[in-house]
């Protein structure tokens, strides 16, 4: 008889932290998601990253950026070189530039939340990661 | 694991991708879920500890699965079909139909994402195994395909498939599935092509041979101690209602069920790989370590490989010290304590390895099912599921999602604690009882709080 009260005691314990759990949190973060997506696409400011490759390296270094769904993302490429660079988004993206003395601007918008990562495959580096939310 | 040394190489080297069909979640790149979000993250690990600490103050103090008494016999009827030759040959020829299909797409396949093999394999087999097994317990077992083989080998050559020329060495214990798991993890996080045709089709060879060599040279319970998959299954399938009791079939909770595993030796080693390489995953795609690799000087590959080991062997190190760390009486000896308590992780690490995993599963997996439908990349439609869809639904309910991880993450903790609060009382002199549980539940709520950290931190 103990053991019973003191096992339903427990789960009550239990049920009550978890659901406590989930319900504080979920309050706080359904409002961070309804604010990201109300804000979507028309009213948030493009996003500009500027990329550069130089030599065996480039610049940014595998760094995370928030931007929200919808939102333009312009990738603004300086190199001395051709090459491509791999954007990992539903569906991929391949992107091409030819490389000289003018930056190749690329407009990108995501519609699919996630963490989208964009990488150089001939140098082997990630650029960013963008976390769309 | 999407790291650029792992897909990037694969996709810049010898692999014809088609754009629009290329993308991949876990394992191959694309894109990945948010992270979870911070206060969701804590409120789960508070949560975790709350727990732990209420299992050890007000549960039960007696024992209540050790016996493996509990439960009850599944009804004749099921028992019967479940027992019978022509069920059980059905499985496993569900399992060589979907290995021979595997094998031909290995062979005569594109090398290229759009393979279905990669899925199979590394979706499938190996996320596929867990929801599989714990709906029907040991899983793999019924369809292992190396267990088919062997049969048929060994009938071929007129020895009995249950003997081997030599007895397992029972100190090997589950060590060669430890290492075969590591090996399995090592290919999909570190090794730099892991989506490569012909480096997959070399490791499967290389399982295959292994296995099947084994269980000639050792019987069939070399599978049972020593395939990292059938380990694998086998694991998680205890914490499926169906387990054999004298023969029978019989339906328990799963957590009467976790107490039946046996204590067999390295049971520690193939938690700590299991629990170890979800978490380096995780770590592996943080902004953190991507940056910290791309900015060092010392090779990128040579510190995926250090950070692999050091998280397989750190999950190792912290069970062992947290379950060795209690005073034991003459007829225990301490260092039986790791792999006698090691079930109690399993639960842990469904959980986390489920919040892993879940959209990978989901989306991977109906991805490689419309894949598996144009087997050669011919534009053939043979299983009619060329046109479906592929599940992201996930994607777009990013507060659902965080929620359902945090709470498959603190379910299997709770399971954890009191899988492990009743082995502790079934095996600690009664002085150390209380005492003793502490350290394994400190371990317990840094694996929980460093596993949400790393859902969060990804």
């Amino acid at each position: 008889m103990r053991r019973a009260v003191a096992a339903s005691i427990g789960t009550l314990v239990l049920l009550t932290a978890v659901s406590a759990c989930s319900d504080a949190s979920g309050a706080s973060t359904a409002g961070g998601a309804s604010g990201s997506s109300a804000s979507g696409s028309a009213a948030a400011d493009p996003v500009t990253i500027d990329v550069t490759f130089d030599g065996d390296s480039v610049e940014p270094n595998g760094e995370r950026i928030q931007v929200e769904v919808g939102q333009e993302v312009d990738l603004v490429v300086t190199s001395d070189e051709p090459g491509e660079i791999h954007v990992h988004s539903s569906p991929e993206q391949e992107l091409e530039y030819e490389g000289g003395d003018t930056p190749k601007t690329f407009e990108l918008s995501f519609d699919r939340p996630g963490i989208v990562e964009v990488e150089s495959h001939s140098l082997d580096q990630q650029i960013v990661s963008l976390e769309v939310g | 694991m999407s790291g650029p040394g792992s897909l990037g190489s694969a996709l810049a080297g010898t692999t014809v991708v088609d754009p629009a069909r290329a993308t991949q979640a876990h394992g191959f790149g694309g894109q990945a879920d948010l992270p979870i979000p911070l206060d969701l993250a804590v409120t789960g690990a508070v949560a975790a500890l709350v727990v732990s600490f209420t299992v050890l103050a007000v549960a039960w103090r007696r024992p209540r699965y050790e016996t493996g008494e509990r439960g009850f016999a599944a009804p004749a009827w099921l028992d019967t079909l479940v027992s019978s030759t022509g069920f059980t040959v059905a499985l496993r020829v569900v399992g060589m139909v979907v290995f021979a299909y595997a094998v031909a797409t290995a062979m005569f396949g594109r090398d290229s994402l759009i393979n279905p093999f990669l899925g199979i394999f590394y979706v499938w087999l190996w996320v596929g195994i867990v929801p599989m097994s714990l709906l029907f317990g040991s899983f793999y077992r019924s369809i292992s395909p190396v267990r088919t083989l062997h049969g048929l080998l060994a009938r071929a050559i007129r020895v009995d498939p249950g003997e081997g020329l030599f007895a397992y060495p029972e100190r090997l214990g589950h060590w060669p599935a430890a290492f075969g798991l590591l090996a399995f993890v090592w290919l999909e996080l570190v090794y730099p092509f892991p989506t490569s045709l012909g480096s997959v089709r070399l490791w499967c060879a290389v399982y295959l041979a292994v296995t099947v060599i084994g269980g000639l040279l050792y019987g069939s319970r070399f599978f049972r101690l020593a395939d990292p998959f059938e380990v694998y299954s086998t694991l998680v399938g205890h914490l499926s209602v169906w387990r054999r009791r004298e023969g029978r079939l019989w339906v328990s909770s799963p957590l009467a069920n976790l107490a039946t595993v046996p204590a067999t030796a390295g049971l520690i080693g193939v938690v700590g790989v299991l629990f170890g390489s979800t978490a380096f995953d995780s770590f592996g795609e943080s902004p953190a370590f991507v940056g910290f690799v791309q900015d060092s000087t010392i090779n990128g590959n040579l510190l995926r490989n250090a950070a692999l080991l050091v998280f397989c062997g750190g999950a190792m190190l912290v069970l062992v010290a947290g379950t060795m760390l209690t005073g034991v009486d003459g007829g225990t000896p301490r260092r039986s304590l790791p792999d006698r308590l090691a079930h109690s992780i399993v639960p842990i690490i469904v959980g986390y390895v489920g919040a892993h995993y879940l959209t990978a599963l989901l989306e991977t997996g109906s991805r490689t099912l419309i894949y598996a439908s144009d087997p050669f990349s011919l534009g053939w439609d043979v299983l009619g599921t060329a046109d479906w869809g592929y599940v992201t639904w996930f994607s777009y309910h990013p507060t659902l999602l965080a929620n359902l991880k945090v709470l498959m993450v603190v379910a299997g903790h709770v399971a954890g604690a009191v899988a492990a609060h009743d082995r502790a009382i079934a095996i600690l002199p009664r002085r150390h009882q209380l005492t003793g549980q502490l350290p394994l539940l400190a371990a317990m709520v840094a694996f929980t709080a460093g596993g949400l950290y790393l859902l969060f931190s990804a």
